[in-house]
């Protein structure tokens, strides 16, 4: 419970300390709506020669951007501002009071910053996605609501987790934020169903950067058949996901403390 | 109470990837690097009492932030024991963290945004000190600093010292009785940096804590601390009284000389070190400084005569700048 407690003091100071920046918001607003212009655009491209995309309906793309958008928000707003942090704190030496406090350092490290305004992604995601059930010939029912929010959530972590081992990396690599480009790129992949792709892309965006699960999985969930199946697949990869970050973290952590030596 | 820090032949080798300049080398490393071990701290034991202020000296490089780093846990020794509060620092056990503090004057920790305030709530937090508890520590630091409102406004628009002050603050909120400082007053003007160490001062007489103080202004090490460790290429040089350091350190003396004549030339007893109208003063080897002054007083015409051991400054410098000799 206490960091339950240190989350909600985290989140309370980022808000202060972010509604000094009130620009932000409409700088974040247009970013967010030419975003997601272009988005639209691009697909009533793609639908203006053919009606279905390796087997996908229009609504049903639409959905999947629509989670995309929720889910990059939601990276924007918790997982790449911490993770930037971590790493500029392994550059500048400042990490150090962040292990020098009685609390556990990866959870510290992990809540420290929030950008209250990329939350505009979460909104505008939300209104796509909503449209796009709107679209849909099926009803949905309390049970595949409930399972989209655990997809979301097992996407959000089995993300945090490959960012954060990608971030560990500057133990070694002091510039590690150049590798982390690449996984923003690769994210812009997420934006389509990812079974669309060649298999070694696929494969990469599945299992390497776990957008697949992020962004492809709690779409289905909801546009689709419920697939129990597949979220338990989820589960089991995120709780590994999870496990392995932790130890890479770790064993960053004593490669900078010089314990492995 | 007995020793807070008890250090036993510490020792920490550093592997640094070994590279020579130019791109053919630079292009090699990628593929076979070469390491070098580096000792950066060598031997070195002490032991720091509760409720005493050490001065930790030495040059950039000497060693002095690699043994508090160790000694905050944050690096692990390659050989030796350390002993902070009972614990093993490098282990990080919750309850030594809470009881010690690490002070940066180049690293800040309070947010840049918001007002300090704020930033102690997350102290506050990570800390999980008692709400009563924490507002009494609070304002007995806020009025000891003389912060007042200070801690109202972001920490960016306050000036460099006043947001030391509320580093420093933020840093003992949670009472800790070992207290890491290194270069608290950088860059301060003459006024923060006194409050500062009067600060420091009043703290460690009212909470009995035990403190390492690394900086390269004198005036705080002679403020503050009784004792002052030396090292020097990671090896332990002296450990003693300030005026110890003087005693053992110091190769010359200043003798100082008001002429009655103020044209004669005295650089055959001694160095010359000013000289303004008559008032000169003469460097010379501690060991001749009876001689000196009884030749000059025998042979020169002089009004006035002043022995003075070199400030404190030029006898570190000098040290520094010898080679490390173990004592």
């Amino acid at each position: 419970m206490v960091y339950l407690r240190l989350f909600w003091i985290f989140l309370r100071v980022s808000v202060i300390s972010e509604f000094q920046y009130r620009v932000n918001f409409f700088v974040q607003l247009f970013q967010s709506a030419l975003a997601l212009g272009t988005g639209l655009v691009a697909m009533s491209l793609v639908f203006s020669y053919t009606q279905n995309l390796a087997g996908w309906t229009q609504p049903e793309l639409l959905a999947v951007m629509g989670v995309h958008i929720i889910v990059g928000g939601l990276i924007k707003t918790i997982i790449q501002p911490n993770m930037n942090r971590l790493i500029e704190d392994i550059q500048e030496g400042t990490l150090d009071f962040a292990l020098t406090k009685p609390a556990d350092a990866q959870a510290i490290i992990s809540v420290r910053e929030f950008r209250i305004w990329q939350l505009i992604d979460l909104v505008l995601g939300s209104v796509v996605l909503g449209y796009a059930i709107s679209q849909l010939s099926t009803s949905l029912g309390w049970l595949s609501a409930l399972s989209f929010a655990a997809a979301v959530l097992l996407g959000g972590l089995m993300i945090y987790s490959v960012w954060l081992m990608l971030s560990v990396g500057a133990f070694w690599i002091i510039r590690a934020d150049n590798f982390l480009e690449i996984f923003d790129s690769l994210y812009q992949a997420g934006r389509w169903p990812v079974s669309i792709y060649p298999g070694w892309l696929k494969h990469t965006l599945t299992f390497v950067l776990p957008i697949a699960f992020a962004v492809t999985l709690p779409a289905e969930t909801l546009a689709r058949q419920l697939n129990g199946q597949n979220l338990l697949f989820a589960l089991g990869l995120t709780v590994f996901l999870l496990i392995v970050s932790r130890l890479f973290w770790r064993f960053g952590l004593r490669h900078y403390t010089g314990a492995s030596a | 109470m007995g020793q807070t820090i008890k250090v036993d032949t510490l020792i920490k080798t550093f592997q640094v990837p070994e590279r020579e300049a130019g791109l053919k080398a630079a292009v090699g490393s990628l593929f076979k690097r070469k390491y070098r071990e580096v000792e950066a701290v060598k031997k070195i034991s002490f032991g720091i009492e509760a409720g005493e202020i050490v001065g930790f000296l030495g040059p950039n490089g000497a060693g002095k932030t690699t043994t508090l780093k160790m000694l905050a846990g944050l690096l692990f020794p390659t050989s030796g024991q350390i002993d902070v509060l009972g614990y093993e620092p490098q282990r990080r056990e919750k309850e030594l963290l809470r009881q010690i503090t690490i002070v940066m004057g180049q690293r800040n920790q309070l947010m840049w945004d918001i007002p300090a305030l704020d930033s102690f709530e997350l102290q506050r937090a990570i800390y999980q000190i008692p709400e009563g508890e924490f507002r009494r520590m609070r304002d007995e630091l806020i009025d000891l600093l003389n912060m007042g409102d200070l801690v109202k406004k972001p920490v960016r628009n306050l000036s460099l010292g006043e947001r030391m002050k509320a580093e420093f603050i933020s840093a003992l909120l949670h009472r800790p009785k070992v207290l890491f400082l290194d270069e608290p007053t950088i860059g301060l003007d003459v006024t923060a940096q006194r409050l500062i160490r009067e600060f420091v001062a009043a703290y460690n007489q009212r909470y009995q804590a035990s403190v390492m103080l690394t900086s390269h202004y004198m005036a705080d090490v002679q403020a503050l601390c009784k004792r002052v460790i030396v090292i020097h290429h990671g090896q332990l040089l002296y450990d003693g009284g300030l005026a110890g350091l003087v005693e053992k350190f110091a190769a010359y003396k200043t003798i100082g000389v008001t002429l009655n004549d103020p044209e004669l030339d005295l650089s055959e007893y001694g160095e010359i070190i000013s000289n303004s109208k008559g008032q000169v003063n003469l460097r010379v080897p501690k060991s001749a400084t009876a001689q000196i002054t009884t030749r000059l007083l025998n042979e020169v015409a002089i009004s006035d005569l002043t022995i003075e051991d070199p400030a404190i400054d030029s006898i570190i410098e000098q040290v520094f700048q010898q080679e490390a000799q173990v004592v």
